[in-house]
């Protein structure tokens, strides 16, 4: 699906700073994949090249990053390098935020938000069917049809983060990348969100990439986990197996670092050893 | 339920803000040491006409009782008071007797309001519209050109404008006039084009300097605005320039601007004054000139509560009509 090879992508224009080092890996189609790794560790940055995102002096210095979307709906296959993404955005791919209170316009109203950009093939039917599938999408995730007619400051945090992951999946989309998507939220309601993302994946057969700092999270949802560290990946595999037999050091001391209900955890400065 | 709780509240400030403007332009003259009756009977004793003590007490006592100025200062605020709120009426011109001031106040009145609501209407649409472009895209040549241009005007006084308008357009060049003459019948096409042909220097003295500080402003929240996450969420959707900048970077720039419109009214109210004084406009502003250089405490009163009146009412109209644009006021 994504094919990421040999990518260097920094920032700047003048100079450039380099954020994702010589980074390869690739998005099979029907999976989700998890990144994990630390604050600075380049994994919003890779996502933003995956995606496409090039504004704010974000650039690839070498390596390209391509894509191939094939479409069973209309049988078409389309390749791509992700600087020519942005036609394909909310189509072939969407993506989930970082869940804060500022990424919903405050002025709109959430049907609004939910239609606001929604691909052709997914609009079509009258404004009330599509309300009516809208409302019954959100009810897979908890959520009443009153909260279309509600605007972004009447919800709680739980529910916004609970609209933006059902405004991206309802695009059915071929790809979804999520940053984050539960990082601000209690563990009750993130537990319940992480299930629903599972539940659409398998569902609609695309592929899910998952970016966290947060193990446990990897744990209970990936089919594959990509460790990053200082802007490189330092390990990849079946996520079973990454925790089961962790082979880079950093990832050890991830690993080992979480709470355990037997025993102590492995106190040790996380990344000195890397 | 909340909506009618933040009507009433706005309604009661507007009242309380009417109540206090009126009573200090009552108090503040009388503390003066001039009085106008004995003014007045100075002016009549000036001009030869001989009474004696009783016919001039009986004058005093029938001025005092036309002026208002009848018993003591609480008896003549609460008539003073009561007058205005329930007859708006504020006695006779001292000046041009006995027309009342109302007439002339009613007179002048549409002619202050058309200016001023053309003149801050095209000001604020103008404004915004380019301030928002010039926002949105701020490295590019038109955007700094009217920027720069913005700057240059917005910091001209009024009346300094005003003053090199007419000197370039109605005496170097004889293309408006220099003051305000309407010829036509009511309602009359010649009247109409007069009085836009009159109107159109003093409009564009206001629309000028307004303009330049609307451009800023707008300017200010644009450049704000596209670093919003939900900005950057619109594009990540893939959502047009066109679209963006007309649902979700418009509205919420907008929103701001209507309260500084509400701030802004007061100030443009004065600057419209000046502008009717110097291009001899038959407006409000003309005739607080008249009433202050003719002493004429009645039409000063008159003149003044009606601005003041009309500015809070401007205000409140503006704070009533924010709640319907912003439902984070109006569902709270």
């Amino acid at each position: 699906m994504i094919t990421v090879d040999n990518v260097t992508v920094g920032y700047g224009t003048a100079g450039f700073i380099k954020a994702v080092d010589q980074v390869s890996l690739t998005i099979n189609d029907n999976e989700i994949l998890g990144i994990a790794g630390e604050s600075g560790s380049g994994k919003s940055t890779l996502m933003r090249a995956v995606y496409g995102d090039f504004s704010t002096g974000l650039r690839i210095q070498s390596g390209t990053v391509t894509g191939r979307f094939e479409d069973a709906r209309t049988g078409k296959v389309i390749e791509a390098q992700s600087s020519q993404f942005a036609p394909l955005w909310w189509d072939q791919l969407s993506y989930i935020p970082q869940g804060s209170m500022s990424v919903l316009n405050p002025l709109m109203k959430i049907e609004a938000q939910v239609v606001d950009g929604l691909p052709a093939r997914e609009k079509q039917g009258s404004s009330r069917a599509l309300r009516q599938r809208i409302a019954d999408f959100l009810a897979g995730f908890g959520l009443e049809e009153t909260v279309l007619d509600a605007y972004p400051h009447q919800l709680s945090g739980g529910m916004r983060q609970r609209v933006l992951v059902a405004i991206a999946a309802f695009v059915n989309p071929r790809l979804i990348l999520a940053d984050e998507p539960t990082t601000a939220l209690d563990v009750v309601v993130q537990k319940k969100i992480l299930l629903m993302m599972v539940e659409i994946q398998r569902r609609q057969r695309n592929s899910l990439v998952l970016v966290s700092h947060d193990l446990g999270v990897h744990y209970q949802i990936t089919d594959r986990l990509v460790i990053m560290y200082q802007g490189r990946i330092v390990e990849q595999g079946p996520t079973a197996e990454v925790f089961a037999n962790p082979q880079h050091d950093y990832t050890k001391n991830l690993i080992a670092s979480l709470p355990r209900l037997h025993g102590k955890r492995a106190v040790e400065v996380v990344g000195a050893s890397a | 339920m909340n909506l009618l709780r933040y009507i009433a509240g706005r309604l009661v400030v507007y009242i309380l803000v009417v109540i206090f403007a009126l009573t200090v332009l009552f108090f503040v003259p009388r503390l003066g040491p001039t009085d106008p009756v004995e003014a007045m009977l100075a002016k009549v004793a000036s001009q030869g006409a001989y009474m004696d003590a009783a016919q001039v007490d009986a004058l005093r006592q029938s001025l005092a009782d036309t002026f208002g100025l009848d018993g003591s200062l609480w008896d003549q605020y609460g008539a003073f008071i009561k007058r205005i709120v329930l007859t708006a009426d504020f006695g006779p011109s001292l000046s041009m007797y006995p027309t009342p001031v109302m007439e002339l106040i009613r007179n002048a009145l549409p002619w202050t309001f058309g200016l001023l609501l053309t003149s801050t209407l095209i000001a604020w649409v103008l404004g915004n519209f380019v301030g928002l472009l010039s926002g949105w895209k701020p490295n590019s040549t038109s955007s700094r050109v009217m920027e720069g241009i913005a700057i240059c005007l917005y910091p001209i006084p009024y009346y300094i404008l005003a003053l090199l308008l007419s000197i370039l357009f109605s005496y170097i060049w004889k293309i408006f006039p220099l003051t305000t003459t309407i010829r036509g019948a009511p309602w009359s096409w010649e009247l109409i084009t007069s009085v836009v042909w009159n109107s159109f220097l003093p409009a564009m003295s206001i629309v000028i300097v307004v303009f330049g500080w609307w451009v800023i402003s707008v300017k200010a929240q644009t450049t704000a605005l596209k670093e919003e996450e939900f900005v950057r969420y619109a594009r990540l959707k893939g959502l047009g320039d066109a679209r963006i900048l007309s649902r979700y970077v418009l509205p919420n720039a907008i929103l701001p601007q209507i309260t500084f419109l509400a701030l802004q009214i007061g100030l443009m109210f004065n600057g419209s004054l000046i502008t009717e004084i110097l291009f001899d406009y038959p407006g409000l502003g003309l005739l607080i000139y008249t009433a202050v250089l003719q002493g004429d405490f009645n039409l000063l009163m008159g003149t003044i509560s009606l601005s003041v009146i009309a500015v809070a009412t401007a205000t409140m109209i503006i704070d009533l009509i924010y709640p319907l644009l912003d439902p984070r006021i109006r569902h709270r």
